[in-house]
């Protein structure tokens, strides 16, 4: 299945994303990183910064494990990217465009490049999986055959192909969490966020999900996976950055350089 | 958003929330009800007012035993007056003959003489005719030997024309009243539906779903509401007015010279309409005051 897309989807330059419909496209925007924090500050409480100073630049197609220990921040960047909070100093260019500058209109249209999976997975327990994975492109006003069609798709890549009546308070968590996934890629975005969406998995379901997000990166979709597992994460040679005291490290040794900084030992 | 998906939302929503919706329907039925019963007792008061208005009449009776002569000098008399559009000579027997017939009472008191009613002449007045005009002529009328008692039915039409005043004043109060009960009872409810979709509604922004089309499916279910309601209260209205008109028709007939009716097509709209529309409202007001997106 993540062969047949690959093959389709390797030589495609996924296109330009806009923000609203009727914007030209910008040939060059695909040779721009997906995704720019320019020196980020966010602030919950006033004399401590959340996020410090953050700077970090995604290419397309990146696949990116942002980890930390709890209350770190991670769930903030990831917010701060959907839009959830606002930076208080700083940019973040998705696509080249500052997000921080856009108005709440305009918020909508950015959540519609971007797919988001959360650890308590926030599908609607008393729709179908189809209903849940459709409210995506309904929004997008597209054609019910065509998002049939789409959402088929989308459930054949996740492992839930046939599932699509049944109810979703009915699914395991694993079968839930895939639906969330399946909800965040049917609208074929630039960009996925998953913060900690195997947190309430247990280890072989963990991998399972890891497994599915990084057949999804393979297509050419640039996912941010935020985790504080370091099973998951050692068992896999993805770029890691780590946030530490509200500042975001780049570790080029992997997860073996952010152990050894955790203990103090200079590398 | 189009229409046809917020429709198809607003299904969603009404199926999930059923008993909800049944119960302010159920509320909102017996306003619009009792809105449509003014409605009804004013559109038969406008048309018994209308009749006798049209008919503007006055009854000579006449003395027992008056000479045909003298019928017709008073009914020449009459009809050169320019108020009056014709007099009619009504004998005893015709006038048992219409009592018996508009009654529907024939096998009862068929057996009634015909001296048991008065002769009389029927007097047609054009229809702009002053009520002390009507009143003066009556006087003159009076004089004659021939006449017994002349009923202009001036006390009659007052009397009915202050109740028709009163009856639409009542009406456009309770319109206001059941405007109100629409906005407060369906805004209530749209607020109990948005608490409890907050979770569909919340992965909807996540989608990146507009604030319109968060929107759109409850002011679609808020009109539902309002139509809903006065449609049940139409058709329950309509059921009751043929159960009373069965039973009381032939009676009020003979009393007021009225078959009666029910609400024209234009007020069974208007009230649809306006349902739908009040509905509609109330939803938009409570989502603009409770539902954050």
């Amino acid at each position: 299945m993540a062969s047949r897309r690959m093959s389709r989807d390797s030589n495609v330059v996924r296109p330009f994303p806009f923000f609203r419909a009727g914007v030209r496209t910008d040939p060059s925007g695909a040779k721009r990183p997906v995704l720019v924090f320019e020196d980020v500050f966010k602030y919950f409480r006033p004399d401590v910064p959340t996020l410090r100073s953050v700077s970090l630049s995604v290419e397309r197609g990146e696949f990116l494990f942002i980890t930390g220990p709890s209350g770190s921040g991670k769930s903030t960047l990831l917010q701060l990217i959907y839009r959830q909070h606002t930076v208080d100093e700083g940019r973040i260019l998705f696509c080249g465009r500052d997000i921080a500058r856009l108005t709440a209109d305009s918020v909508p249209f950015l959540r519609r490049n971007l797919g988001v999976v959360f650890q308590d997975f926030r599908v609607v327990p008393h729709w179908t999986v189809f209903e849940n994975v459709a409210i995506a492109l309904e929004i997008l006003s597209m054609p019910h055959r065509l998002i049939r069609s789409r959402v088929s798709e989308a459930l054949e890549r996740v492992g839930l192909s046939g599932r699509g009546d049944d109810r979703t308070s009915c699914l395991s968590g694993g079968e839930q969490q895939r639906v969330a996934v399946a909800r965040a890629i049917v609208a074929e975005p630039a960009l996925i966020l998953a913060d900690e969406p195997t947190g309430n998995l247990d280890p072989h379901l963990a991998l399972d999900v890891l497994t599915l997000f990084e057949e999804i990166n393979l297509t050419g979709t640039t996912v941010l996976f935020a985790t504080h597992d370091h099973s998951l994460i050692s068992k896999r040679d993805h770029r890691l950055v780590s946030l530490e005291d509200g500042r975001l490290i780049e570790s080029s040794e992997g997860l073996g350089g952010w152990h050894t900084r955790m203990r103090g030992v200079a590398v | 958003m189009d229409l046809k998906t917020a429709i198809s939302r607003a299904k969603r929503g009404l199926r999930e929330d059923l008993r909800l919706y049944l119960v302010a329907i159920s509320s909102l039925t017996v306003a619009f009800l009792c809105l449509g019963a003014t409605l009804l007792s004013v559109v038969n008061l406008s048309e018994l007012a209308s009749q006798w208005g049209r008919s503007r009449r006055m009854t000579v009776y006449l003395v027992d035993g008056a000479r045909p002569r003298d019928v017709l000098q008073l009914r020449t008399l009459l009809e050169e007056l320019p108020e009056v559009r014709s007099a009619e000579h009504v004998s005893a027997s015709q006038a048992r003959a219409q009592f018996l017939e508009q009654a529907d009472l024939a096998g009862e008191l068929g057996e009634l003489p015909p001296d048991v009613f008065p002769s009389s002449v029927e007097v047609t007045l054009t229809g702009d005719v002053p009520i002390q005009r009507v009143t003066e002529i009556a006087q003159r009328l009076q004089r004659f030997g021939t006449v017994d008692e002349v009923e202009t039915y001036g006390g009659w039409f007052g009397k009915l024309e202050n109740l028709l005043t009163a009856g639409q004043s009542i009406s456009a109060l309770l319109a206001v009243l059941v405007l109100v009960c629409v906005l407060a009872v369906v805004g209530n409810t749209i607020r109990l539906a948005v608490a409890g979709r907050r979770q569909e509604i919340e992965v909807m922004k996540l989608c990146g779903a507009t604030d319109s089309f968060v929107r759109r499916p409850f002011v679609v279910e808020g009109a539902f509401q309002g139509f809903m309601a006065a449609l049940a209260s139409l058709v329950l209205l309509l059921v009751g007015f043929l159960i009373v008109k069965g039973q009381l028709d032939s009676t009020v007939t003979v009393v007021t010279g009225l078959h009666a009716v029910f609400l024209s097509p234009l007020v069974i709209a208007a009230m649809l309409v306006g349902g739908c529309l009040a509905g509609a409202a109330g939803s938009a007001l409570s989502l603009r005051r409770y539902l954050t997106v």
